[in-house]
């Protein structure tokens, strides 16, 4: 009975071991965006807006959230988010939306921009 | 206790009597009946000009954040010195250190630069293993001389800046620590985005001390004490700025002018004069605690977006981050 629970406990740890091994890239990236942005369109009072089902959605179209000008201009133009844009957003936010509120995110590689953009879009 | 402004200049205003515009490296002239010039730097060197400090000498360090480096502007030349910070660089807020030298919450390369003021030598403190990303965003020097800051991803920070020695210690409500003060008793104090708090922070233990502003997700961006332990906090949802008396305890508050103003950063000067940011606007707004009055000044480009405003005596500046920017506004004594 012992070893059957010691060997329990053991499967616990290494499926545990297997689940966080199996977080994404992008999700663990994307920690780095949650003091502004979530995945929830019901989360209200972010500073940014949710970031679910975002590819291919027109950018400033996030229900109920009260964007900046240059936001409100790219969704008449019905801009869309795709991967290239989302990259060249990430790498630098006024570079495509120029006077938009976001500051550029700090601290993440080309690498951790692709991530994140992959695992948005993906969701 | 809320209370609603008494509005001077407000929309009407944005039109504003009050309000003188001068280009790139013009000096500003006095309105006739106007206390107030504006003057605006073109400083292309400063990509994302972003945060300001006086640095001591008359001239003003600004953050590159979308270049990667500090620039040191002499508007009296409208020359720009720039000091590349390193590879991936990407400086949020500075302060200028007791001794003399620029201090720069570097979050591109997770970060805390010293840039000095005579040399502009650059040199690292980088975070410990562990705490990749805090998304660096404004520093503060205690009366000891230890430099605080704050990483926006839910950590404040302490530098001993003569041997190096980084503590770490998490911020309540995890994510959220962004704007950050010492008021002239020498407490720190700073707002957090996300965990919409205000908050104390214990300088001998790193523990802190949570003040709920009295609207409730109010979104507190920055804070900055005026000259009696005031601290007085830009709310980014509600649109306020409010103050919390640290001695009494108590609250006020303020809309700004506007159907849904956002106010991103707060400045108080040497006169206890508050200075705001408004990106709805588009503007800077100067409030004033005794007359409870706003004045609205416009930038003259779209997409200014000032994320923070410091100052000197009679000089109150800004980084235009999304037009690569300065902005000062003159306070003219009467004759």
């Amino acid at each position: 009975m012992r070893a059957a629970s010691a060997a329990l406990v053991a499967f616990c740890v290494i499926a545990g071991g297997a689940v966080q091994a199996q977080e994404p890239v992008g999700a663990a990236i994307f920690k780095t965006c949650q003091p502004c942005h979530s995945l929830d369109p019901a989360q209200a009072g972010m500073a940014g807006p949710h970031l679910a089902k975002l590819g291919g959605r027109v950018l400033g179209s996030a229900e109920g959230f009260d964007y900046s000008p240059a936001f409100r201009a790219a969704k008449a133009r019905g801009l869309a988010w795709d991967r290239e844009r989302l990259l060249s957003y990430l790498a630098d936010p006024d570079a495509v939306v120029p006077g938009g509120w976001m500051s550029p995110p700090a601290g993440v590689s080309a690498a951790d921009r692709a991530a994140v953009t992959d695992y948005l879009l993906g969701k | 206790m809320l209370r609603r402004s008494f509005l001077k200049f407000g929309f009407a205003g944005l039109a504003a009597p009050n309000l003188i515009l001068r280009s790139a490296q013009a000096t500003g002239q006095t309105q006739p009946g106007s206390p107030f010039i504006v003057t605006y730097f073109e400083v292309p060197e400063i990509k994302g000009s972003r945060d300001v400090t006086d640095a001591g000498d008359g001239t003003i360090w600004v953050c590159g954040q979308r270049n990667g480096v500090l620039g040191r502007f002499d508007p009296r030349t409208s020359q720009t010195k720039v000091v590349p910070l390193g590879d991936g660089a990407a400086p949020h807020g500075v302060v200028r250190g007791p001794d003399g030298a620029a201090w720069v919450t570097e979050g591109g390369q997770n970060a805390i630069a010293r840039v000095d003021d005579k040399t502009h030598k650059v040199d690292l403190f980088k975070l410990p293993e562990g705490r990749e990303r805090a998304n660096l965003n404004t520093p503060v020097f205690d009366k000891a001389g230890m430099l605080w800051f704050t990483g926006q991803n839910g950590i404040v920070g302490r530098l001993d800046p003569k041997s190096g020695k980084m503590d770490i210690f998490d911020a309540p409500r995890g994510a959220g620590p962004y704007g950050m003060t010492r008021t002239p008793s020498g407490e720190i104090w700073f707002a957090s985005l996300a965990g919409n708090y205000i908050a104390r922070v214990n300088t001998q233990s790193g523990s802190f001390t949570v003040v709920d502003p009295p609207t409730q997700g109010q979104g507190a961006r920055r804070v900055w004490s005026d000259s009696k332990n005031r601290i007085w906090v830009s709310e980014w949802n509600s649109g306020q700025v409010s103050s919390f008396d640290s001695e009494s305890g108590s609250w006020k508050g303020w809309k700004l002018p506007g159907d849904k103003p956002r106010t991103y950063s707060v400045y108080v000067d040497d006169a206890d004069k508050v200075w705001l940011t408004d990106f709805a606007l588009n503007s800077i707004v100067r409030f004033d605690p005794l007359t409870e009055e706003f004045s609205s000044f416009p930038s003259n480009k779209p997409g200014a977006n000032v994320r923070q405003m410091d100052g000197r005596t009679g000089e109150a500046w800004g980084g235009e981050s999304g037009t690569n920017r300065l902005v000062r506004i003159q306070t003219v004594k009467p004759a």
